[in-house]
Formats: C-alpha cells, sequence, structure tokens
C-alpha cells in the first residue's frame, strides 16, 4: 500500500471509539445496577408499609405511624425517580431504563392504593392525596412543556401543604393493569391530569392557587 | 429521535476522530521533513506573473518586494492589469520605466471578470521554464522563490505552492485569520506526504510552464482556478508540493462582508470542482481516492451537521420559550433547581476528547511556524475565538454557496 497511514489512522479510530464506547457502556451498566439497588430497597419499603396495613387493626400501630411510613416511601420514590430521571438523561448508548421507569410507576400505583386504604382506616387524621398522571412517551413539545410546568405547580403545593399531602406523580402510559382499573373511574379524556383527594379531575387552569383551593 | 441523533454524533465523531488522527500520524510521521526543501540545484529561469484589479495602492510595492526578492534568475515580471478603472495601470506603467527589461506592463482587451481570465493573458508572454502567479497584494518573503526551485528537479512534479499568511493583522477578525492561514499551511504540507495537496493557493503557486500549458492553463469558468488547476495537474499525473520555507505575506478581507463574500467564492468554486471531477470519484490516482472524497464528504458532513445543529438549537428554543410562557401563566419557577442536571453522557467526553485532539492539532500547527519579530503572534483570546466560534461559520458559508450555485450565481463577487 503506498500511503499505509490510512489504515493506521482508521486502526487508531476504530481502537480509541471501541475503548470509548466500552467505557461509556460500563458506566451506563453501573448505572442500572446503582438503580437496580435503589429498586430492591424501596420494594422491601413497601413490603413493610404492607405488613403494617395488616398490623393496623391491632392496638400496637398508630394512625401517626402508618402516615409517616408512607410519607417516608413516598419521598423515598421520589429521590430515586429523580436519580433515575438523570441517568434516563445521560444515557445513549444501553437500552434505555423504560423497565425501571414502569418499575416505579407499579410502586407508586402500590402508594396510592395503601394511601386511599390508610385513608379509610385513620378517617380522623388529614391526608390529602394528589395523583399526577402524565405522559411518560411525550412526543408533543407543547404537551412536554404543560407537564413540565404542572410537575413545578404540584411542588409548589407539596411544599406549602407538607407532610399531610400526599403528591404521587404516575405515568399513565405504563400499561399497569392496575392503574387503568384506579382511573377508570374518572373518566378522564385528556392528559396530562391531577387527581385531588379522588374528588377533582383538573385538566386546565392548573395554578397553585386552583390546587389549593380544592384542597380546602 | 434521541437513538437517530445518537447514530449521527457516533458517526461524526467517528470521521472527526479519523481525520484527526490522520493528519497527526502523518505529522509525527515526516516532522522532520516538514520545514526542508529539496537543493537547489539549478537556477531554472522563471518569469512572474502579477495579477491587478484595482489594486493601485499596493501593486507598486508587489513589484518592488518581487524585483527585490534574491533569485537572480528572474527573467520576467508580466504584470496584468485586468481594466481596472482606477489608475492601477499608469501605475504599472510607472514601473515598467522604473525596472527596464524586468517589469512588463500588460493590460487585457477587455475586463476578464476572473482571476483566472488575467492569470491567463499574462501567462501568454512568458517563455521561461517555470512561470509563477502571484497577486497585486501578495508579497513573497526573500528568498521565497529560491527555496521552491529543488522540487522542480524531479520531472514529476508540476506545481510548487507556499507558505500563505496573513500580513494585516490588526483587528480581531484579521487576526483570527492570520491563525486560520496558519493552520490551512500547516494542513496543505501534511496532505503532500500523501500526495493529496487540492490547492495552490493564489499568493504564489510555481508552474512548471510545459505542464502548465499542456494541461490548459487556467480554467476561467472556475470561480477558484487554484483549487481546479491544482486538481487537474493531480488528474494529469502530476505531483504538486509544498515549499514551507516560501513564505508569502497577502493582503486578508478586514470586514465581515468581504470575508463573507470571499469564502462563499472559494466554496463555490470548491462545488465546481466537485461536479467537474465527479467522474473521478475512487479513480485517478489521490485525486479520486482522497481529494474528492474528502471534499464531497466535508461538504455533506458540515451541512447535514449544521441543520442537526439548526433543529437541536430551534427545538431548545421552542421548549424554552413554552417553559417560560407556562410558567408565567401558572405562577410558578421559570427554573427550578432540581431541573439543572450535571450528568454528562458518554457523547460528552467522546466530544471533550475530539475537541482537546482536535485544539492540540491547531496548537501544533501554530507552534510549527517561524514568522519574523514584526509579525503580531496569536494571543490566546484569538485562538479560542477561532478554535470555538469562527470555525462554526464554515457550514453556514458551504450552504450560502450551494444555495447561490443553485440559482445559478457564478460571478467573482
Amino acid at each position: 500500500m503506498k500511503y499505509p497511514v490510512f489504515v493506521q489512522a482508521l486502526a487508531l479510530t476504530i481502537v480509541v471509539l471501541i475503548v470509548g464506547l466500552y467505557a461509556g457502556m460500563s458506566l451506563e451498566g453501573s448505572k442500572l445496577d446503582n438503580m437496580n439497588d435503589y429498586y430492591i430497597q424501596s420494594e422491601v419499603t413497601l413490603m413493610d408499609i404492607l405488613a403494617f396495613n395488616n398490623l393496623i387493626d391491632t392496638e400496637d400501630v398508630g394512625c401517626e405511624t402508618l402516615v409517616k411510613v408512607n410519607l417516608d416511601f413516598m419521598n423515598r420514590a421520589y429521590e430515586e425517580a429523580s436519580v433515575l430521571e438523570e441517568y434516563e438523561e445521560s444515557g445513549r448508548l444501553k437500552e434505555n431504563l423504560d423497565t425501571f421507569h414502569k418499575k416505579y410507576d407499579v410502586l407508586r400505583t402500590f402508594l396510592w392504593i395503601n394511601v386511599l386504604k390508610t385513608k379509610e382506616v385513620c378517617e380522623d387524621t388529614e391526608i390529602h392525596t394528589i395523583v399526577y398522571l402524565y405522559n411518560y412517551e411525550e412526543e408533543d413539545l407543547t404537551k412536554k412543556a404543560t407537564q413540565n410546568v404542572w410537575s413545578k405547580v404540584l411542588l409548589d403545593v407539596k411544599e406549602e401543604k407538607g407532610d399531610s399531602l400526599f403528591l404521587i406523580p404516575i405515568a399513565r402510559d405504563s400499561e399497569l393493569g392496575s392503574l387503568e382499573a384506579l382511573i377508570s373511574e374518572y373518566d378522564i379524556g385528556n392528559y396530562p391530569a391531577i387527581i385531588v383527594n379522588e374528588e377533582y379531575v383538573v385538566t386546565e387552569n392548573v395554578t397553585k392557587k386552583n390546587i389549593l383551593s380544592l384542597l380546602e | 429521535m434521541a437513538d437517530f441523533l445518537t447514530g449521527v454524533y457516533l458517526v461524526y465523531s467517528f470521521v472527526g476522530f479519523y481525520f484527526m488522527f490522520l493528519f497527526i500520524l502523518i505529522y509525527v510521521q515526516n516532522r522532520k521533513k516538514i520545514t526542508s526543501v529539496p537543493k537547489m540545484t539549478k537556477k531554472y529561469p522563471i518569469s512572474m506573473v502579477i495579477t491587478c484589479y484595482k489594486e493601485g495602492d499596493s501593486v507598486g510595492k508587489a513589484i518592488d518586494n518581487l524585483v527585490n526578492n534574491g533569485y537572480d534568475n528572474l527573467k520576467k515580471i508580466v504584470v496584468v492589469d485586468d481594466c481596472s478603472p482606477d489608475n492601477s495601470f499608469d501605475i504599472i506603467k510607472k514601473y515598467e520605466k522604473k525596472y527596464p527589461g524586468l517589469v512588463m506592463a500588460v493590460q487585457t482587451p477587455k475586463n476578464t471578470g476572473c482571476a483566472a481570465g488575467a492569470k491567463n493573458y499574462g501567462s501568454k508572454f512568458v517563455d521561461t521554464e517555470l512561470i509563477g502567479f502571484t497577486d497585486g497584494d501578495s508579497y513573497p518573503e526573500k528568498g521565497a522563490l529560491q527555496s521552491v526551485m529543488g522540487f522542480f528537479d524531479d520531472k514529476k512534479v508540476g506545481a510548487v505552492t507556499s507558505t500563505v499568511l496573513v500580513k494585516n493583522r490588526n483587528n480581531l477578525l484579521l487576526r483570527i485569520q492570520a491563525i486560520e492561514y496558519i493552520v490551512i499551511k500547516f494542513t496543505r504540507k501534511l496532505l503532500e506526504f500523501i500526495g493529496s495537496i487540492y490547492v495552490t493557493p493564489g499568493p504564489l503557486a510555481i508552474y512548471r510552464r510545459s505542464a502548465f500549458e499542456k494541461i490548459g492553463r487556467f480554467d476561467e469558468r472556475n470561480l477558484t482556478e487554484d483549487i481546479e488547476i491544482t486538481w487537474r495537474m493531480l488528474y494529469n499525473g502530476y505531483d504538486v508540493k509544498m515549499s514551507v520555507p516560501s513564505k508569502v505575506y497577502s493582503i486578508a478581507p478586514d470586514k465581515f462582508k468581504p470575508w463573507f463574500r470571499q469564502r462563499v467564492r472559494w466554496n463555490k468554486g470548491g462545488i465546481q470542482c466537485i461536479f467537474k471531477y465527479a467522474k473521478t470519484f475512487g479513480k485517478k490516482g489521490m485525486l479520486g481516492v482522497f481529494v474528492l472524497p474528502f471534499f464531497v464528504f466535508s461538504w455533506l458532513l458540515g451541512v447535514f451537521g449544521l441543520f442537526i445543529l439548526l433543529y437541536r438549537i430551534v427545538k431548545s428554543l421552542i421548549v424554552r420559550f413554552l417553559l417560560t410562557t407556562y410558567s408565567v401563566d401558572a405562577h410558578t419557577a421559570i427554573l427550578r433547581m432540581e431541573e439543572i442536571s450535571l450528568n454528562p453522557s458518554i457523547l460528552t467526553f467522546i466530544g471533550l476528547v475530539l475537541l482537546v485532539v482536535s485544539v492540540t492539532y491547531s496548537l501544533i500547527a501554530l507552534f510549527s511556524i517561524r514568522e519574523k519579530a514584526h509579525h503580531k503572534k496569536p494571543t490566546i483570546l484569538t485562538f479560542i475565538i477561532f478554535e470555538f466560534f469562527y470555525l462554526l461559520m464554515y457550514p453556514i458559508i458551504l450552504v450560502k454557496s450551494a444555495w447561490e450555485l443553485g440559482r445559478g450565481r457564478k460571478t467573482w463577487n
């Protein structure tokens, strides 16, 4: 060959890119492992809450404790979902983290069901729920922006109401049978949608003031 | 869409790394030969052609400079005025009297409208073994002609190009171009080692007259006759070399508009060459194997990359606009701390490595040049602007050039 430098450059490029891609895949793989660890811990917490539910009829466990463990679980799931979101944004090479997202949606659906039970058992305790149903695979830029703004508004509401409010965001397009069954009775036509205290369905005019007024 | 974009980024990274490594390897393997030139064994007789159009202010100095170049077998300096509307021809006539028997003042019968026309006209008055071309606003450094002579001992050599540098460096645009010219000249020399020099720039190029005439002189329909004639040299089996010690200082455009027009013209000429030589793709030695594919892929990747960049910018602006509007309507914060993510992806790292390699290459190019103390040296700030902003203009120029060519605009200005 007259100019072997062409092949040498090609070989060097392939080596550098393979090393780079391997490092990238390893990095993303380690993130998946992290998520798996988080998820296992969350599952354990959820099982613990379910066990608590079974103990509620006994004298040993009060509503205060039950609400607290549910809140702790909600906060934990929220923080882990935030980490998951960051990983999703930076993940490029490996299979994306859709499955984890679904798993967390299952956990949060469980949480919603559990909070509903807790509400029934602890009638005297002030418990509010806001379930935020959004589309995970949203391509429409206006709807994407709407979802982003609504989640900020709901965080504002959560900051105002503190521990009396359970804020549960769930991707409604996760194709979860339990979730579909839960929301079917609300007859929601448009998403994103917000279910306040299982009474009101909000699909427009979402402001902190409006949501707070529905919680009164 | 994200997967498609990831694929696009990887393809761009591959191409970017490949060419960076190609040039760096060529440099590493040939670094001791970069500034060396073959020893002059014969003082080839040479005639120089200076073309001039509305360059009355500078052409006199250009003639003086060439006369005092120090090469004692310079037989003739043909100064061609392309029917300038100013007093250029009167000035040239004065210099003809100043240097009798050496300087010859000629004027084209009518304005040719392109440098190639004036060059071809001037070449008719030359009968020496070598013929050189320079512009009315270019100044070859002393010894520049002598340094190229040794290359012509090899009968396959049809043309020798030189180191073109920016003479005027008194504003930011000019200082950036000074860096650009240095990087271009460095790259051009590296291309010599793979037989792929693709241009013999107008400020100073020397041709073997027999080759120059055999291939049919400059193509007057091409906007960059200096690129086209080099491709034709390669097409006809001639070698093209570069003499790094032969420096020529040229006046670069000092304002944005003329700079942009010049670059559009260069690119239009390049595209014209692509179409003219399209059939040699993969054939005719390094012209079809490297030069032509290099031009074609640079153009395609540049334009496609620009559209991808525009798509991302427009999408991001729309999203930001919607978020701001909706946030204001909903009386909530436009941006929360939770939204700021500093979790880089693997593509960010690959991009950063590519950037480092690219900056390293430009720095090697900058440190490869030895200039006299009175020429302003590039500053770090100018280098940063060149590397991170100026180069981004290239794809825009490509699109504009294609647009103008598509609309049939093939004039010099």
